[in-house]
């Protein structure tokens, strides 16, 4: 009997001591594919996409107004002469595989940098994964920046709002962990890690320093979840002693709302885990205009990524010439200024300003009666003309460089 | 919408029907860039500017014709022309303004610059080598393909044959270790396979190419060629939609020359590459029609693929410009000049096509000048 047993025990554990380590190997769960690495992750280094001051750099159009705004970046572009070659690739959204967004991955890490609309996964299989969710933690996309700048030109209910949102990009409340636990009970994690607060504390802080910013408010709720946004509140003022030359105080979320719609010139840098931050760009952009003005930049340690602001696919204004196409040219705006390309940058933020600022050429989200060609066509004729005006000159890394070597 | 049209070659729109479609035509068909030539390209007031070396040679009479055609086209582009050469040193503008105008400008436009065989300073890098290094045009890409209407033994050709330019064979180490023997030695560094490899495959990526083939000679030199051919095979790992192949560069000669047209994307060290250019220029038409360009992170300069001063044609009015003229529209699209660049290119292939005005190397009677005037005439 109790040789049988012994059997049985070693027959288990010879079991389970194989099966383990084989299926972490043979299927990825969700879990798997988003936190290989919980912290940041090792990278070997890609020769950069760059050849001869051209950069090739990833295009994913995603769904809904998506394809149209790039085809107008594509546009702009053209007419700029920007030394920019696209790499397409479209991703399915009713696919059950993660084929396609694999691919979409290794693009990106090809050329290090890409431009997207809204990914939409449409399958309801809770093992496909939120392609967007997906991509910012396989890339490590630690940080998410929106530059909430009023437009003088638009009606808007706040003016001369000038705020920098820098938010946690890749755990929190999105890290994906929820299982029922018992029938009708759903347990859904936040994760927080110290590591990943600081990384992020400390892109706010020099951030600041950069670009000459005086204050950073972190936004939290850790009077209720004492441990996890206490930890980000924590380290957030760990950091912020190392910065005496900066300002730092803390607000809580529900607070932060309020005094957003209310009084937001308060506000300078904004520094927030995922979730928070999701809301609080909601909120400002709302102030501002509504979802197609502000531009997003993620950034990684190796890769950025640019994309609109607010993350909405705008399925329903899809195809019928009525989508703003401002936030995808800003976000563009961003990548050229991202790659260094300062005069071409400028030459397209130009363009983009004085239409909506001087033009007063308005889609029908901004109040205006304008289709989203007209909006395009009169960027691009200042950018004919200002590209005529100014002499496209190099970068200045290329000046200085043989001054180097 | 009748500018569109009238932009696409003869060749696309009548194939012969006797012909099979080969899979390399089907390409050119689908992804040939002339295809998707937009009308209303925006031609911008302020003139680009481009470095020019006229070379050794025939090199100042090629470029000649370019700017000929240039003027003709009304190209929005100027020249900082600088005589830089190696066998005419008295005369040649020193290397480092040179680097600099181009490290400025960002494009250039070369003629090919002689280098004699034996070193008279003792120095061991020709200054072409010079050039290359200093600027870091790490990777030489030559474009090989069937020019319309040339009658040759293999027809349809389209390849492109990228090459690793600044170490391998190239880099100019060698010495006499005892009296008698002279060791040259050939570097293989994984960075540099590594930063070539992914230029193969991110230029196959932007232009449609389905195949990448690394050409070595990793079975004798197993450490060096091993280093480059594992490198490619690394590299290749993220391309998943590009097939990857590998061909040692002795059977891949013998290839090319029997069934060329199995080969779309090269990827070769240094030496392999220069041979495989001039190997399947020759294929082609030889050095006069083949445009080649050289390219860093930074800047490019465009050349002729397979490098003939062809010094005893000076002054003969017989050179074929065709390689510098497609060089010349290559650096147009390069710097979102599409329009004048598709101009030159449609304007040669239709001279070419209708046969009637052609060099002496194609097997025409034409002087340059006639040609170039052709040209002139047929660019609409």
């Amino acid at each position: 009997m109790a040789g049988t047993l012994c059997a049985r025990l070693n027959k288990l554990s010879s079991f389970s001591g194989i099966t383990v380590p084989a299926r972490k190997v043979a299927a990825l769960s969700a879990y798997d594919v988003q936190h290989k690495h919980p912290f940041a992750k090792k990278v070997t280094p890609i020769p950069k996409a760059k050849y001869g001051g051209r950069h090739a750099v990833t295009m994913l159009p995603g769904g809904g107004i998506g394809p149209e705004l790039m085809g107008y970046v594509k546009e702009v572009f053209r007419y700029g002469g920007v030394p920019v070659d696209f790499e397409t690739v479209q991703i399915d959204p009713k696919s059950d595989s993660n084929e396609d967004l694999e691919y979409a991955i290794t693009s990106i890490r090809r050329n290090g940098v890409a431009i997207k609309g809204n990914i939409e996964t449409k399958s309801l299989d809770t093992d496909v994964i939120s392609r967007n969710v997906a991509l910012r933690n396989e890339l490590d996309l630690f940080v998410n920046v929106v530059h909430c700048q009023s437009c003088p030109g638009i009606k808007a209910r706040q003016k001369d709002i000038d705020i920098i949102i820098i938010r946690q990009n890749t755990e929190g409340e999105y890290a994906m962990l929820e299982h029922e636990s018992v029938h009708g009970v759903v347990e859904s994690m936040k994760v927080v890690t110290e590591e990943n607060s600081e990384r992020l504390a400390r892109y706010a802080f020099d951030y600041c320093r950069l670009h000459g910013r005086k204050k950073v408010t972190t936004v939290h709720k850790a009077n209720i979840m004492k441990l996890s946004d206490g930890l980000f509140l924590e380290v957030s003022k760990r950091v912020a002693k190392e910065y005496p030359d900066i300002q730092h105080d803390a607000m809580i979320i529900d607070n932060t709302c309020m005094q957003l719609v209310a009084n937001p010139h308060q506000f300078d840098v904004m520094l927030t885990t995922n979730l928070y931050g999701s809301i609080v760009s909601n909120v400002i952009c709302g102030l501002l205009g509504g979802a197609g003005l502000l531009s997003g930049r993620n950034y990684g340690d190796h890769y950025a990524v640019f994309e609109p602001g607010t993350r909405n696919t705008g399925t329903a204004i899809a195809g019928k010439n009525i989508a703003n196409p401002i936030a995808m040219l800003n976000a563009s705006v961003d990548m050229l200024e991202h790659l260094g390309h300062d005069s071409h940058a400028e030459v397209i933020r130009t363009a983009i300003n004085k239409t909506i600022s001087e033009d007063h050429i308005h889609t029908p989200d901004l109040g205006g009666q304008a289709t989203s060609i007209d909006v395009v066509q009169n960027i691009i004729k200042h950018v004919q003309a200002l590209s005529k005006k100014c002499q496209i000159v190099a970068p200045p890394h290329l000046m200085s460089r043989h001054d180097t070597t | 919408m009748a500018h569109l049209t009238r932009a696409i070659p003869n060749i696309f729109l009548k194939v012969p029907l006797n012909t099979t479609v080969t899979g390399v035509l089907k390409r050119t068909l689908s992804c040939s860039p002339t295809l998707s030539i937009q009308a209303p390209v925006s031609r911008p007031e302020n003139h680009t500017k481009c470095t020019l070396i006229p070379g050794d040679g025939v090199g100042p009479e090629l470029v000649h014709c370019v700017l000929e055609v240039f003027k003709a086209a009304q190209v929005p582009v100027e020249f900082e022309t600088f005589f830089l050469s190696e066998v005419n040193q008295a005369m040649s503008a020193p290397l480092e303004e040179v680097e600099e105008s181009i490290n400025r400008n960002g494009i250039c436009l070369k003629g090919v610059l002689a280098t004699p065989d034996y070193s008279h300073t003792g120095e061991l890098e020709t200054l072409n080598m010079k050039l290359r290094r200093n600027l870091d045009l790490y990777a030489n890409v030559v474009h090989v393909k069937s020019l319309p209407g040339v009658k040759l033994r293999h027809q349809n050709i389209d390849c492109v044959i990228i090459r690793e330019m600044t170490e391998g064979e190239y880099s100019a180490l060698e010495h006499e270790s005892v009296k008698g023997v002279v060791e040259c030695l050939k570097i293989v560094t994984k960075r540099k396979s590594q930063r070539i490899a992914k230029f193969a495959f991110d230029y196959a990526t932007k232009n449609n190419r389905k195949k990448v083939t690394a050409v070595h000679k990793a079975n004798i030199m197993k450490l060096g060629d091993g280093l480059f051919l594992n490198s490619c095979k690394e590299i290749a790992k993220l391309y998943p939609k590009i097939e990857f192949e590998q061909i040692i560069v002795d059977n891949c000669t013998m290839q090319i020359v029997s069934n060329p047209q199995q080969f779309d994307v090269m990827v070769t060290p240094n030496l392999y590459g220069n041979i495989l250019d001039n190997l399947s220029s020759g294929l082609v038409g030889g050095a006069g029609v083949v445009a080649g360009a050289s390219y860093s992170s930074e800047c490019v300069v465009f050349e002729p693929g397979a490098r003939h001063t062809y010094a005893e044609a000076v002054g003969k009015n017989v050179a074929n410009p065709t390689a510098m003229l497609l060089a010349s529209a290559k650096m147009l699209s390069h710097i979102n000049l599409q329009y004048y660049g598709d101009l030159i290119r449609n304007a040669v292939n239709r001279v070419l096509k209708a046969g009637k005005v052609r060099t002496k190397d194609l097997g025409g009677q034409a002087t340059t000048q006639e040609y170039i005037f052709a040209i002139i005439s047929n660019l609409r």
